[in-house]
Formats: structure tokens, C-alpha cells, sequence
């Protein structure tokens, strides 16, 4: 996290984010004036070093070029409190990860499977009152408080209060259910040895007055954090998310004699990927390019430097100079 | 192969920014600590080139 800034006609302010910053070079590599530096890579990611990703030297001119470069939103320029990104006449990147209200169905697995934990989720269930209908009762000169019917309960619903020294003294025994849990299956009544539960379940009979259910709930991808590797709409199983990528292109392993990937001895890869999108596979490196954001963090990292990132379009829009043009589509081809 | 550590380079664990950040890298059990120094283990090593590339010193080369 740092913030520098240079008052004069404009009051401009360069603002670094440690948190969604992925490590993947690309403010470096696009900063004219050699000003960022890339920490240790693979010892922040191992957490063995404390440190920002990303430092800044005084050269610094204030440009604001790696804030638009960043795919990430982890560097800002303001310029008299405006944030570039902000402003029409600079580029900016095309790139989403929505989920639609209306397709989702709250059922979280998107939230389980973001690597980034970018994804705010709550849901409301309906009461299972509401969904089943019976009755269930116990008669209490019958029952010997055996509690085969609470152990058995798959809805956890029948509370039994046994107080041991007194078992034989059913004053000081109580039994009861709870009928918020109870799903009328009819368990303990199959299992009471002194057939004193009355049970009934009329759920099928009532089936056209008991309504629908309605799960309600609220789903969002928080774009700060989001890295765009699109895990949520892959697993997503009824295709309510939408992510855009910022790059199109391909990553690939490219060994040779002298040089092999080491897999497990290394796996530099795997620990700085911000997508979860590398595997281990046969003690070889193994990049799943639906989740890869092609932020090329990893190649970076990979000490034999055997990962071949190439890049073949960018959704970064709204380019109109031509020194900027220059800079940035050099994002767009090899690493 | 293994690799080598230029003894005048290193920070021989004290005096090293991470304490032996290359012995913390290395799972392979090639870089270990002994009697408060960098020792390397060449059977163990794998040639991974992780110490090598990491090394806030530049200190670990290719033997």
C-alpha cells in the first residue's frame, strides 16, 4: 500500500492497493519511466516475506499509465481528486463479472469456489413449516424414554430431557418435539418399542393448498477483489454469471532439454496463480485456460522460465493516444 | 547438478534480509541450516532454480 502525490497546476495522486494486486508485472512493464518495481514474487506468495507487491521510486511522473494498465484496479491516479479511470478521454477496461438477479438461484456455489473471495452472498431459506404438514404427538404414560426416537430423528427435531438417578421417576423425564424441524417421515414412530408416538404426515394430501416455496436472497461479485477467472460461471449451474476477461490468448509450458518444469520440487506456478487455475498434474505444471486470466504472474514466477504467455486481444477500449497506444498494445503478444 | 553459494555474496542466515530465505524455499531438503550457515545438499536438489532466482543477494548460481 503506498500513495505519493505532486501538487503544482493539478494535484495529482498515485494510490497503490496491496489487495488486489496480483503480482503479475503488467503496471512494470507499461510504466515509462521505469518508476515500479515487482517484490519477491514467489516468497510474498509463500508468505515468506512481508512486503507490497509493487514499490514506486521518486521518478514517478504522475501519468497515470499503470492505473489504466492495471486489469486489477490495484493502482489509481487521481487528478485533482478525479480518478482517471473516470475520465472519457482515458482507455479502460472492458471487462464484467455480473450475476443476473433474475437467473439466480442462491445456491452458493459460486461463493465456494471464488478463489478470490470476491463474492457477497445471503440467502433465506423458507421455514420448514412451511413446506411439509402433519402432526406428531407423544404419549407420555406409554413412553419409557428409551430415546431410540430422538438418536434416530434425521431432523434433529425430538428433545429428550432423561435425568439418569431418576429414570424410573417419569416426573423427571420429558419429552417433546419440535415441529419448526419435524418433517413428519415417520422414523421415530417406526422405531418406538412401546408404540407411543402418534404420527401423521399429510403433506401429499394437502399438496395443492401447501405454496410453493420461495428462496430469496442477494448475490454480487465484489469487482474490487474479482480477478475475472471466471470459476463462478463455470460452476454456476444455471449460467447466471457473466465474466469478461481481460485478455484473450493462451499460456503454454514449453520445455526443452536444459530446461524442464519441476512440479512439485517448485511449484512457483501454483502458489502465485490468482485464478486457482494451475494443477500439479504427473509432477508437471498444468494451467486450465477457462480459469487462467492470463495476468502472466506465473510466468514471472517459473524460475526455469518455461511459460509462454501470448496474449491475442485485450479488452482494454478507449485508447487515443498514440504514445499510450504504443505502450499498452505491447500487453497484446509474447511475454 | 546442484547449486553453489558465493560465500562472500550471502548473508549466511544473520545477515540475509529473509534469515535464509533459500532454505525456506527449498521443500526439497537441499538448502539446509548447520551450525548457523547455508549448507547445500546436492543429492537433494532437484535443479528446481527457485533459491537461484529468489536469492535477495544473488548469491546461489549453478554449480
Amino acid at each position: 500500500m503506498f500513495t505519493i502525490e505532486r501538487k503544482g497546476e493539478e494535484y495529482r495522486k498515485l494510490a497503490y492497493d496491496n489487495l488486489n494486486c496480483v503480482g503479475c508485472g503488467i503496471c512494470v512493464e507499461t510504466c515509462p519511466t521505469s518508476s515500479l518495481r515487482l517484490g519477491p514474487l514467489v516468497p510474498i506468495a509463500r508468505g515468506l516475506i512481508e512486503m507490497d507487491l509493487i514499490s514506486v521510486s521518486d521518478s514517478c511522473v504522475f501519468c497515470g499509465l499503470c492505473s489504466i494498465a492495471c486489469p486489477f484496479d490495484s493502482l489509481s491516479l487521481t487528478i485533482d481528486g478525479e480518478d482517471v479511470k473516470n475520465i472519457d478521454s482515458y482507455p479502460s477496461w472492458d471487462v464484467q463479472s455480473e450475476i443476473d438477479d433474475e437467473d439466480c438461484i442462491y445456491c452458493g456455489r459460486c461463493k465456494s469456489i471464488c478463489p478470490r473471495d470476491s463474492i457477497l452472498f445471503e440467502r433465506k431459506l423458507p421455514e420448514i413449516s412451511s413446506l411439509v404438514r402433519g402432526e406428531i404427538s407423544f404419549d407420555e404414560d406409554k413412553c419409557i424414554y428409551c430415546s431410540f426416537c430422538a438418536d434416530l430423528c434425521p431432523a434433529e427435531a425430538i428433545e429428550l430431557k432423561n435425568i439418569a438417578s431418576s429414570s424410573v421417576d417419569k416426573l423427571n423425564n420429558s419429552i417433546s418435539v419440535d415441529t419448526s424441524k419435524c418433517v413428519y417421515c415417520g422414523v421415530c414412530k417406526r422405531i418406538c418399542p412401546e408404540d407411543a408416538i402418534m404420527e401423521v404426515c399429510s403433506t401429499c394430501m394437502l399438496r395443492e393448498e401447501i405454496e410453493v416455496p420461495e428462496i430469496s436472497g442477494e448475490a454480487f461479485i465484489i469487482e474490487d477483489s474479482c480477478v475475472n477467472c471466471s470459476w463462478c460461471s463455470e460452476i454456476c449451474p444455471v449460467d447466471a454469471i457473466t465474466v469478461t476477461k481481460p485478455f484473450e490468448g493462451k499460456l503454454e509450458l514449453v520445455e526443452s532439454e536444459e530446461k524442464v518444469c519441476k512440479g512439485d520440487s517448485c511449484h512457483a506456478c501454483l502458489d502465485v496463480c490468482p485464478c486457482n487455475a494451475v494443477e500439479i498434474v504427473d509432477g508437471k505444471s498444468v494451467t486450465n485456460l477457462d480459469f487462467c486470466n492470463l495476468c502472466g504472474a506465473c510466468v514471472t514466477a517459473c524460475p526455469q522460465d518455461i511459460r509462454i504467455l501470448t496474449r491475442t486481444a485485450m479488452n482494454l477500449i478507449n485508447i487515443n493516444s498514440d504514445s499510450w497506444a504504443e505502450i499498452l498494445n505491447s500487453l497484446v503478444s509474447g511475454k | 547438478m546442484a547449486v553453489k553459494i558465493d560465500s562472500e555474496a550471502c548473508g549466511h542466515i544473520q545477515d540475509c534480509p529473509v534469515q535464509g530465505l533459500c532454505i525456506k524455499l527449498c521443500e526439497q531438503g537441499a538448502i539446509i541450516e548447520e551450525d548457523g550457515d547455508v549448507k547445500i545438499v546436492p543429492e537433494n536438489c532437484d535443479d528446481c532454480d527457485l533459491c537461484i532466482q529468489n536469492c535477495p543477494n544473488q548469491a546461489i548460481s549453478k554449480a
